[in-house]
């Protein structure tokens, strides 16, 4: 008591801890307190690094799921502006031809593979009927052959018991577009004296009471002066792509008969 | 009433399938034609007015969204199911193999005939162009015929009918 009252009160200046044995005991436990606190930091660390893994883990798992909703919305978002377009260029479509319309979408195709149909996704419901044409942005798509409440279906040009009344856009030389049980569309009873080659536009002329006239129908790929007969074998490469159609225009009322016109079986 | 239930939902997926495929498939004679193998596998198991009349029904179905003649699915596929009930009665068993080789050759009549009639009735083209598509198609609807009668069968066990020829 006496001693540490003594060590009190002659150590109460301003440079109390600077005696030896401070000195000693502040250097001896130095490296211990180095290591511990080290230790502790390191500890410490690990739990942080640890915890911020986890942290990460699920900050990336949320991030991952962002993505993938982030990828699927821009799908999305990419379909519904292609689909836009689409729209937007057959209402342009519906406008140029100055015709009432009714936009449908492709839901189906043929049963069989036989035959060229597509079924659309709209009806009677939607004003269509049995007989209307079908076109698209890039020409003529087909006709309706059968229509319910709300699904019809389309014959397309393609298919072998399809005809349309056509011509060639530069000479006017005239003749039935069909389709072939094979494949393939082909132009008949064009006479062998008409002037048509390969690259001219062919469209419809509106005399079949079915397709306004002027629609494009496709390109003439082919024609064939060899074969004996009195018309030429003329092949035609259809304007539309009938495997990629999703949107097509039907239209609802018959077109005005072109001046002089005469109706045709189609 | 059971295999009335049982092959009317068939034809409808069968249908669902046949109508939506053709829009991704990348060529068009890939398209197997399921229905024939329904007709085939009522042929084959189930004997009758019933099942006579429910292959008709089936060939009908198909024209609604198949073609333009209505009714031409509808005869073809009642005499693919008759052919199929002669060779069933006629052989001492019948399998999967006698089952695909049936499912082959209707689907090669059914669309040989119905090109052909296309083609009596003024269109163009020739058939010998269609015969690669047709085998084509023919042989994919032959090479899943074990697994539809398969899928059938358990289905049919499942629901009490016998898979087994029976006079309906």
């Amino acid at each position: 008591m006496i001693v540490s009252l003594h060590m009190l009160s002659t150590r109460l200046g301003p440079n109390a801890v600077e005696s030896w044995s401070t000195a000693i005991l502040f250097e001896a436990l130095r490296p211990f307190q180095s290591s511990v606190t080290r230790l502790g930091e390191g500890g410490i660390g690990l739990i942080h690094d640890y915890l911020d893994l986890v942290n990460v883990q699920r900050e990336n798992q949320k991030l991952r799921l962002e993505l993938a909703r982030v990828t699927t919305e821009k799908t999305h978002l990419a379909e519904l502006e292609a689909e836009n377009h689409r729209l937007a260029e057959l209402l342009e479509l519906r406008q140029a031809l100055n015709l009432p319309a009714v936009a449908a979408n492709v839901i189906g195709a043929d049963a069989t593979g036989l035959s060229r149909t597509l079924i659309l996704g709209q009806g009677t419901d939607s004003g269509i009927k049995p007989g209307m044409a079908v076109v698209s942005v890039q020409g003529v798509v087909g006709k309706i052959i059968a229509a319910s409440a709300h699904a019809s279906r389309v014959l397309l040009i393609d298919d072998h018991n399809s005809a349309l009344d056509a011509f060639d856009q530069r000479s006017r030389a005239r003749g039935i577009v069909a389709g072939v049980v094979d494949g393939g569309l082909i132009m008949k009873y064009v006479g062998r004296t008409d002037d048509v080659k390969a690259g001219d536009s062919v469209i419809t002329s509106g005399l079949d009471g079915t397709f306004p006239r002027g629609l494009l129908i496709g390109s003439v790929k082919e024609v064939g002066r060899d074969a004996p007969g009195l018309f030429l074998n003329v092949s035609i490469k259809p304007a539309v792509d009938f495997r990629r159609l999703e949107q097509v225009l039907v239209i609802t009322q018959p077109p005005p008969q072109p001046p002089g016109g005469r109706k045709t079986q189609s | 009433m059971r295999l009335l239930l049982l092959f009317g939902i068939a034809l409808l997926i069968c249908l669902a399938i046949q109508t939506t495929a053709p829009l991704w498939l990348p060529v068009r004679a890939l398209l197997p034609n399921l229905v024939v193998i329904l007709a085939v596998d009522l042929g084959l198991r189930h004997h009758g007015v019933l099942p006579a009349a429910m292959a008709f029904a089936m060939g009908y179905a198909v024209d609604v969204f198949s073609g333009t003649h209505i009714g031409l699915n509808a005869l073809f596929m009642t005499l693919v199911y008759l052919l199929t009930y002669e060779v069933s009665s006629r052989l001492m068993m019948t399998n999967a193999i006698v089952g695909a080789v049936a499912v082959f050759l209707g689907a090669m009549v059914t669309g040989a005939s119905q090109a052909g009639i296309g083609l009596a009735t003024g269109a163009s083209g020739e058939l010998q162009a269609m015969i690669p598509a047709l085998v084509v198609q023919a042989a994919v609807s032959a090479a899943l015929a074990p697994a539809v009668f398969s899928i059938l069968a358990r289905l049919k066990n499942a629901i009490g009918l016998r898979a087994k020829a029976e006079r309906e």
